[in-house]
C-alpha cells in the first residue's frame, strides 16, 4: 500500500475550517448539505465545518473573516461553486482576515455535483463528501505563498477596424494609451461601412461611421496598421509581444487620393467592398471614405509581377510619384498590456441552399447585397435595381432566417440583427418607392430594443406584408426572370404562392474562418458555433478566460451595431483599469526546485513552452525565470527525481488527493485530472447546462493536463481506482502553448504499459475538451460508466500489483 | 471581405478598359519570344510558320484580352510589334 501523503508530513498546528454552502436550492436541492458539513467535522485538522445558506454574500464572508480570527483557523475549505468562479471571492475574505490567500481551497460541489446529479441525492452527497475530503487533504498541505508582481506596457493591440474596433481604439487612445489598431482590410470601417441606414433610427451609416474612422485615423495616440495581419503574439498579461505581417500596398502614405491612377489603370476586377456588385480598377480605394484613404494596388491583377515592369500607366498619371512596385511585405513588433480582440463576423453564404437559387437565379439577393444597392454610394447609386434587367422591381419579397436557428439550413442560432434589418431595409424600400409591394417571410420577428417594436409597427402601417413560414422554394421564370416564391402560411394553414421581382435572402451572421488563427495566437475558447468564449456570460461578458485580453464586437457573438460600440467602450474599460494600475500580479504557481535532488537531466528545460527554465551548466543545476514561467507545471510532471513541483499544485497535495479519492471504494470511481482552462471548464459548463451524468467521478483540477505526471496516475491505479481520466485542451489549442503534447506522450507511454502488463487500456482515458465542449466530457463520463462496472476484482489487484511496483521502483 | 461574389457588377458594360490592335512585323522577328514569355495577358504564342529569317514568329492568339500595354513592342529586340488602340465598333481582326 502506498502511504497516505497526509499522514506523513500531518502537521500539528493546522487548523481548517471547513464551509459548505446551501446556494440557496441550488446545492441543497440535491446534496444533504447539513451531513456533508457533519462529516467534514471529522476530518483531520478540521476544528470548524458548518453550512451556509449563501457562503458568497458579505454575511457569509463576514462569518469566515470572524473564525480565522476566533478559532484562529490558517486554512480555509468552502465547498460551494467552481473555483473559476468564487475563488477569487474568497481568497480576497481571507486576506481580509489576515490570512494568506493561498491557504484556501475550494471543493466544488455545485457545478461538478449537484447540478449534475440533480436526481441522486444519495450518490450526490456521497460525491459531495468525497469532494470535501479531497479539499481538506490538500488544505492541509498548503503553503503561503507571495506573488510576483509584473509591470504592465501601457499600450494596446485593437484586432479588428470594424466600428468596435474602432470605439475600443478611440476610447483607449482618449484616456491617454498608446493603440495600435490592425486591420486585414485596405480600410477600416468593417461591415458598417457597407451598411446604408442603421435601425431604429434610420441613420445614414456611413455618415455617421466616417467621423469616427476619420478620428481613429488622425488621433496622435493610434497607429493604424491596414492591410495588416497579427501574425504572432507571445508574452502574457501586461506583457504582449506582438508581431503584425503588414502587407505592402505599393503607394505610400503621401498620396492624396486624387484618383489619377485608377482612370488610366488597364486592369478591373469586381470590388469586393460592394460584393462584387461593382468594378474596381487595379489600383484602387475600395471606398470614398476609405481611412486611410491611400490608395492600393491588387497585385493579384496589376501586370507588374515579380518585379517586370510591364505596366506604367498609374506611375505616369501620379503626380505626386507615390506609387512604389518594390514594396515587401514588412513585420511590425509591437509591446502592448493588453489586446481587444474585434475581429466582427462574416456573413452567412446562402449559395449552400439550392432551394433559394442564390448564384442560380440572378434576382436572389443576400441583404448585404440588397444594402450596397440601397447605397447612394453603390454601385446603382441608391436605385434599387434587380441585377437581371436593371430595372426598379415592383414587388420585393424578404426571407428571414437564412442560415440561421437551423442546423439543417445553417446555424442553429439566431443571428440578432437580420429581422430588424430587414424590417429597415422593407422601410427604405417604401420611403423610395412607395408603390413597391413588399412581403416579408419570416419565422418569428424578433423586434426586441429600444424602438424597434415601433419600427415594426412603422413598417406594418407602411403596407409591408408579414407572412409567416419561410418558403419551401424559389422558382425562376425564365422568360421575364420574375421568381415564384412557393411555402406555407403558417398562420392560416395555407399554401402560398407569391410572384415578385426581386427577392432577398436576409442572410445571418457567422464566425470569421480566420478566427481560429486568432484563438490559437492568444490561446482562446470558442464556442460550439465559432464564436468566442468569455469568462464569465454574465459578470464578466467582456474579458477572455486568458488575463488582458478583451473582446468587442460580434467576434464574441452576433450584435447589432448598438451593442458593440456598447461593448467596445466596455472592452476598452476593461483594458484601461488594468493599464491605469501599471502593474500586476502573477499567481504563484511557479516551480520550486530542490537542488539536492536535480541530476541534471535538463528534459525539465526541454518542455517547457516558455523557455523559462534555464540549464546552469557549470554548476549542473536549473534557474528558473519566475516572470517568464507561464505556470503549466509540465517541467514538475517531467522531472522523475522530484527536484522540481509547481507551487499551489505540489506533488504532495495532489497525491493527497488521490488519496482521499480512493480511501474507500476506490474501484468503483473515475479519478479524474482535469486542466483548469478548457476540460474544467468545460465540466462547469455542463454542470451550468445541466447535462446529466454518473456520479461516480471525482475531478482534480490542475492548471494543465501537463502537469499531470505519469506517477499521479500510477498512484491512482495502485491504490486500486477503477479508473483514470486525463483531459486537457484540444491538441494546439493549450492555453500553455504546447504542454498538452507532453500529456499525449505520457498517456501514450502507460497506455503500452498498460498493455504490456497485460493490463485493459481501457480504464486509463484520454479527452480532449474545450470550454464550451461540456457535453463531450459528460458523454465520456457515460462511457466510462460500464469499464468501472465491468472490471473485476482480479483485474483491479493485478492493476494494484502492477503498478505499486513500478511506483516502488521509481 | 467576403470573397462570394455570385453577381456580376452593374457597371460592367460602362466600364471603359482599353483594347489594343496588335501589329506584327513577321519577317523583321528573330524568335527570340520575348513578346510571348512577357505579355502580362498571355496574349501571344508561337506559330509554325516560317518567316524570312527563317524562326518561327509569334502569332496572336488571344486578341481580345490585349489590354494595351505596349511591353510587348518595349522588349521587342527587332522592333517588330507594336499596338494601337482598338477604337469603338470597329471590332475584328486584321492580317
Amino acid at each position: 500500500m502506498i502511504q497516505k501523503a497526509a499522514d506523513s508530513k500531518l502537521k500539528d498546528d493546522v487548523r481548517i475550517g471547513v464551509y459548505v454552502c446551501h446556494c440557496g436550492l441550488n446545492i441543497a436541492g440535491s446534496v444533504d448539505v447539513a451531513e456533508v458539513a457533519k462529516f467534514a467535522a471529522k476530518l483531520p485538522g478540521v476544528v470548524l465545518a458548518q453550512d451556509n445558506l449563501y457562503t458568497c454574500s458579505d454575511q457569509g464572508q463576514a462569518g469566515i473573516k470572524n473564525d480565522i480570527k476566533e478559532h484562529r483557523l490558517n486554512r480555509v475549505v468552502v465547498a460551494s461553486c467552481s473555483p473559476r468562479l468564487h475563488e477569487p471571492t474568497f481568497r480576497k475574505a481571507c486576506e481580509e482576515a489576515g490570512l494568506n490567500k493561498y491557504l484556501f481551497e475550494m471543493a466544488n460541489i455545485r457545478e461538478h455535483c449537484s447540478w449534475v446529479h440533480l436526481h441522486e441525492r444519495q450518490a450526490a452527497t456521497e460525491k459531495a463528501k468525497d469532494l470535501v475530503k479531497m479539499a481538506v487533504a490538500k488544505a492541509m498541505l498548503l503553503e503561503p505563498s507571495v506573488e510576483v508582481e509584473v509591470p504592465i506596457t501601457r499600450g494596446a493591440l485593437v484586432i479588428g477596424g470594424g466600428v468596435a474596433g474602432i470605439q475600443a481604439a478611440l476610447d483607449l487612445a482618449d484616456t491617454g494609451y498608446k493603440v495600435f489598431l490592425v486591420e486585414k482590410e485596405p480600410s477600416i470601417g468593417g461591415m458598417m461601412a457597407r451598411i446604408d441606414k442603421t435601425f431604429p433610427t434610420m441613420d445614414c451609416s456611413i455618415c455617421i461611421l466616417a467621423p469616427k474612422m476619420s478620428d481613429a485615423g488622425h488621433h496622435p495616440n493610434i497607429e493604424l496598421l491596414t492591410n495588416a495581419e497579427v501574425s504572432d503574439v507571445k508574452g502574457y498579461i501586461g506583457n504582449f509581444h506582438v508581431k503584425v505581417l503588414k502587407k505592402p500596398r505599393y503607394v505610400t502614405d503621401d498620396c492624396s487620393a486624387c484618383g489619377e491612377c485608377a482612370k488610366v489603370c488597364p486592369v478591373v476586377a469586381p470590388n469586393e467592398f460592394d460584393v462584387g456588385l461593382a468594378t474596381r480598377h487595379g489600383i484602387y480605394t475600395p471606398f470614398a471614405q476609405a481611412v486611410p484613404s491611400t490608395y492600393i494596388i491588387d497585385m493579384n491583377i496589376c501586370l507588374n509581377k515579380n518585379g517586370v515592369l510591364a505596366c506604367d500607366k498609374c506611375l505616369k498619371a501620379c503626380e505626386r510619384q507615390v506609387i512604389n512596385f518594390d514594396m515587401k511585405p514588412e513585420t511590425v513588433e509591437l509591446e502592448v498590456g493588453t489586446v481587444i480582440v474585434a475581429t466582427g463576423a462574416d456573413v452567412f453564404d446562402p449559395s449552400g441552399l439550392p432551394h433559394y437559387g442564390y448564384g442560380k437565379y440572378a434576382n436572389v439577393i443576400t441583404s448585404l447585397e440588397f444594402e450596397r444597392l440601397i447605397n447612394a454610394g453603390g454601385p446603382s447609386g441608391g436605385h434599387l435595381l434587380r441585377p437581371s434587367d436593371k430595372q426598379v422591381p415592383k414587388s420585393v419579397a424578404f426571407v428571414q432566417c437564412v442560415g440561421s436557428r437551423s442546423d439543417r439550413n445553417g446555424r442553429l442560432y439566431c443571428s440578432n440583427v437580420c429581422c430588424m434589418n430587414t424590417i429597415k431595409d422593407s422601410l427604405l424600400i417604401k420611403e423610395h418607392w412607395p408603390e413597391t409591394e413588399i412581403f416579408v417571410f419570416y419565422v418569428d420577428i424578433r423586434a426586441f430594443g429600444k424602438g424597434f417594436e415601433e419600427l415594426y409597427k412603422r413598417a406594418r402601417n407602411a403596407g409591408v406584408k408579414f407572412i409567416r413560414g419561410l418558403p419551401a422554394e424559389i422558382v425562376e421564370n425564365r422568360k421575364t426572370h420574375s421568381l415564384w416564391l412557393i411555402g406555407e402560411n403558417t398562420l392560416q394553414k395555407e399554401r402560398y404562392e407569391v410572384n415578385v421581382d426581386l427577392a432577398i435572402l436576409s442572410i445571418g451572421l457567422e464566425a470569421w474562418k480566420d478566427s481560429e488563427m486568432i484563438q490559437r495566437l492568444l490561446t482562446l475558447s470558442r464556442n460550439q458555433d465559432g464564436f468566442f468564449l468569455e469568462a464569465h456570460p454574465k459578470l464578466r461578458p467582456v474579458d477572455a478566460a486568458t488575463g488582458g485580453i478583451f473582446f468587442a464586437g460580434c467576434a464574441e457573438g452576433p450584435k447589432d451595431i448598438k451593442d458593440s460600440v456598447t461593448q467596445a467602450s466596455a472592452a476598452a474599460a476593461r483594458a484601461g483599469i488594468l493599464m491605469a494600475q501599471g502593474k500586476v500580479t502573477v499567481e504563484a504557481i511557479t516551480p520550486i526546485t530542490f537542488p539536492e535532488k536535480c541530476k541534471a537531466c535538463g528534459l525539465c528545460v526541454k518542455v517547457c513552452p516558455y523557455n523559462a527554465i534555464i540549464f546552469d551548466k557549470d554548476k549542473k543545476r536549473v534557474n528558473i525565470i519566475e516572470a517568464a514561467c507561464g505556470g503549466c507545471g509540465t517541467c514538475s510532471a517531467e522531472c522523475a527525481f522530484g527536484a522540481l513541483t509547481q507551487k499551489h499544485f505540489t506533488d504532495d497535495q495532489i497525491n493527497a488527493q488521490i488519496d482521499a479519492v480512493t480511501e474507500e471504494e476506490p474501484e468503483k470511481k473515475i479519478v479524474a485530472f482535469c486542466c483548469n482552462w478548457c476540460s474544467y471548464a468545460a465540466a462547469d459548463f455542463a454542470g451550468v447546462s445541466r447535462m446529466q451524468y454518473p456520479p461516480n467521478v471525482r475531478i482534480i483540477r490542475t492548471m494543465c493536463s501537463g502537469r499531470v505526471s505519469p506517477k499521479m496516475v500510477e498512484r491512482a491505479f495502485a491504490r486500486g481506482a477503477g479508473a483514470v481520466m486525463v483531459a486537457g485542451c484540444h491538441l494546439g489549442d493549450c492555453h500553455y502553448i504546447n504542454a498538452n503534447y507532453q500529456t499525449l506522450k505520457r498517456v501514450e507511454r502507460l497506455w503500452k504499459k498498460m498493455e504490456a502488463s497485460g493490463l485493459s487500456r481501457d480504464r486509463l482515458q484520454l479527452l480532449w475538451a474545450s470550454a464550451a465542449e461540456g457535453e463531450r466530457l459528460a458523454s465520456k463520463i457515460s462511457e466510462m460508466k460500464p469499464i468501472i462496472e465491468k472490471v473485476s476484482h482480479e483485474e483491479i489487484e493485478k492493476t494494484r500489483k502492477v503498478f505499486e511496483k513500478s511506483l516502488g521502483e521509481g | 471581405m467576403p470573397e462570394r461574389i455570385k453577381h456580376a457588377p452593374l457597371d460592367k458594360d460602362r466600364v471603359k478598359q482599353p483594347r489594343g490592335e496588335i501589329h506584327l512585323i513577321k519577317d523583321q522577328c528573330k524568335g527570340c519570344g520575348y513578346c510571348i514569355e512577357f505579355c502580362p495577358k498571355k496574349v501571344l504564342e508561337e506559330s509554325d510558320e516560317i518567316n524570312a529569317r527563317g524562326v518561327h514568329p509569334p502569332r496572336v492568339a488571344h486578341e481580345d484580352d490585349c489590354i494595351m500595354c505596349g511591353f510587348c513592342t518595349a522588349v521587342c529586340p527587332d522592333f517588330a510589334i507594336f499596338v494601337v488602340e482598338k477604337m469603338e465598333g470597329k471590332g475584328g481582326k486584321r492580317d
